[in-house]
């Protein structure tokens, strides 16, 4: 049914939106700045005035008890200490994310150096590693952000890393070519609104490990040099209940990680389960069919409270503890994969419950609630693909 | 979907701030004229819209391998319902419960009000509705997708409110 009222209101509602003329630019700027909040530079004066008071008092302290400077130059150095590499993590051929998600960095080097079946890039970083991702491909040729140009790397394969919120100290080349047996050429091929883009070329499409170390912060990416070491160690699931030595430590920060795909992977199972000195934490995944199995890209959450919000109603929720972990799941669903119970009530140490919030578009949440604020750790295992989340217990 | 616009998505997923802003230069001028039109109010909109593009940002993992139109504007659409039932918790209530008392304009006795002023007394569901169907020249399939409601309820809910506008605008009934 269609008549001239329906005309008239056509033609009413055209005229209407006419009035907006253009996207305005000051709502432009609101949206550009809600995606990348300049913290640092609105924070300098206080930080400037901060570190003023600091020396003053320093002084003060020195010139009343001069003991005081042995004191803070072991401190100091105490610090400043590099923190000891963790256990060797076998080499994977996925696609990597992981740095804490909303923190400003600045990338101050980059190393290259052959070892023994791998070569090593170090990226060094003042403050902590900021939200990156990894990802691997067939080709050497990239894409330069923001102009769109294709650039093509020295070698066969090509490893893309992508750094957020980051700034560049001065000093960081912009393209290296290290003569190196598997990394073979480094390029700077982004630097637009605090996202930094490397193109790193690499001989053939080996396999790739990643650690995040501290003191300082580097994101280390070592590069098989073998297609030997690439195979040997590319199939290698990881022990479903590795020694507790090798679970790496807690930590009392947000985490991310997964790795990203066009395909949602389907959540199968959750568990929950105390072990000695932490409270586990199980979420399963399968693949569609066609998918590469992964650990789904997520996020991890601290909070101080139990109450969480539900996805996408907007409801509140209050889960039994005083503290909670939320994690979201991008590109994951569990609305016909996961048959079970979607709100979980085990009795253990510290995780009090766990619950479904959301499970809207292809991004899955669920929440825990904890009966004191705990650290965490996170495991991406595969065979099947799990990620597994630890909370320490007393 | 349209390969370079796939290409900007891929970029926009990889956390590429300029394909994003591409993105924003392509959809957002639509997606603030149709929440404008829901929510009667510029500074509003713009609000929802703000919020939308915030949302879009941070889930963009959730969107598949397909236009991001519909799924923007399902979210433009979500803020806007949500920024108008804050606004206005209290006609909220009574589109839920009934109309109280006066809240419902008696045109039989007043004079007829142009179109401008009844879209104003529809609800925030309805003139979604309307502006997807008559101002985005979207289907009722693709209205009733978007709004994520069945089919015969979209059919429904723009049959009421075509007949909310005809009744306070005084306009006749068309002939089946």
């Amino acid at each position: 049914m269609s008549d001239n009222f329906e005309k008239n209101l056509r033609d009413h509602l055209h005229s209407e939106a006419q009035e907006t003329r253009e996207f305005p630019r000051r709502l432009r700027g609101r949206i550009r700045d809600g995606i990348a909040p300049r913290t640092r530079a609105r924070m300098a004066p206080q930080l400037a005035l901060a570190g003023a008071l600091v020396l003053v008092a320093v002084a003060v302290l020195a010139f009343r008890n001069p003991t005081i400077i042995n004191v803070v130059t072991t401190n100091i150095k105490q610090i400043l200490q590099p923190s000891p590499s963790p256990t060797p993590q076998p080499f994977t051929c996925t696609d990597r994310s992981g740095g804490t998600i909303g923190i400003s960095s600045q990338l101050s080097a980059i190393r290259t150096a052959p070892h023994d079946g791998y070569d090593r890039i170090v990226f060094d970083f003042t403050g902590q590693i900021p939200s990156y991702d990894l990802t691997r491909q067939d080709s050497a040729t990239f894409v330069r952000d923001a102009s769109g140009q294709p650039v093509t790397l020295d070698g066969g394969g090509g490893l893309k890393l992508i750094f957020r919120d980051t700034d560049l100290a001065s000093g960081v080349p912009s393209d290296t070519t290290p003569a190196l047996a598997s990394v073979r050429e480094i390029a700077q091929i982004g630097n637009f609104e605090r996202v930094v883009s490397y193109g790193i070329g690499i001989s053939s499409s080996q396999c790739v490990r990643v650690l995040e170390l501290s003191g300082p912060s580097r994101l280390v990416v070592d590069v098989a040099t073998s297609p030997s070491a690439s195979t040997a160690a590319a199939p290698t699931p990881l022990p479903t209940a590795p020694a507790a030595t090798d679970l790496g430590p807690f930590t009392c920060q947000d985490r991310g990680g997964g790795s990203s795909g066009s395909l949602a992977m389907q959540l199968t199972d959750v568990r929950v389960a105390h072990q000695p000195g932490y409270d586990r934490i199980v979420f399963e995944f399968a693949p569609q069919a066609g998918a590469v199995p992964r650990v789904p890209g997520y996020t991890l959450f601290r909070q101080a409270s139990a109450q969480f919000v539900r996805d996408p109603s907007g409801q509140p929720v209050t889960m039994d503890g005083s503290y909670g972990l939320r994690v979201v799941f991008q590109q994951a669903t569990g609305m016909t994969s996961y048959t079970k119970s979607r709100d979980l009530t085990p009795s253990l140490p510290v995780v009090q419950e766990v619950e479904q919030l959301g499970d809207f578009e292809a991004v899955l949440s669920w929440g825990a609630g904890l009966s004191r604020e705990s650290c965490i750790r996170t495991l991406e295992l595969s065979n099947p693909s799990r990620l597994v989340i630890d909370v320490q217990t007393p | 979907m349209d390969p370079t616009l796939g290409r900007v998505i891929d970029r926009w997923r990889a956390g590429d701030r300029d394909a994003f802003e591409e993105v924003m230069d392509r959809y957002g001028l639509q997606l603030l004229r149709t929440a404008r039109l829901v929510l009667r109010d510029q500074a509003l909109a713009e609000d929802a819209i703000q919020e939308t593009f915030l949302k879009a940002w941070q889930r963009i993992g959730s969107l598949r391998d397909e236009d991001p139109g519909p799924w923007l504007t399902r979210i433009a659409m979500n803020e806007s319902i949500s920024a108008y039932r804050r606004r206005h918790r209290f006609q909220a209530l009574t589109e839920r419960f009934g109309r109280l008392g006066s809240a419902k304009r008696d045109v039989s006795s007043e004079a007829r009000l142009d179109l401008a002023h009844a879209l104003d007394q529809l609800t925030a569901e309805q003139r979604g509705a309307i502006a997807l169907h008559y101002y985005q020249d979207l289907s009722v399939e693709e209205t009733a997708r978007i709004l994520k409601v069945p089919v015969d309820t979209m059919k429904s809910r723009l049959k009421k409110a075509l007949h909310r506008l005809r009744e306070l605008t005084g306009s006749e009934e068309a002939s089946a």
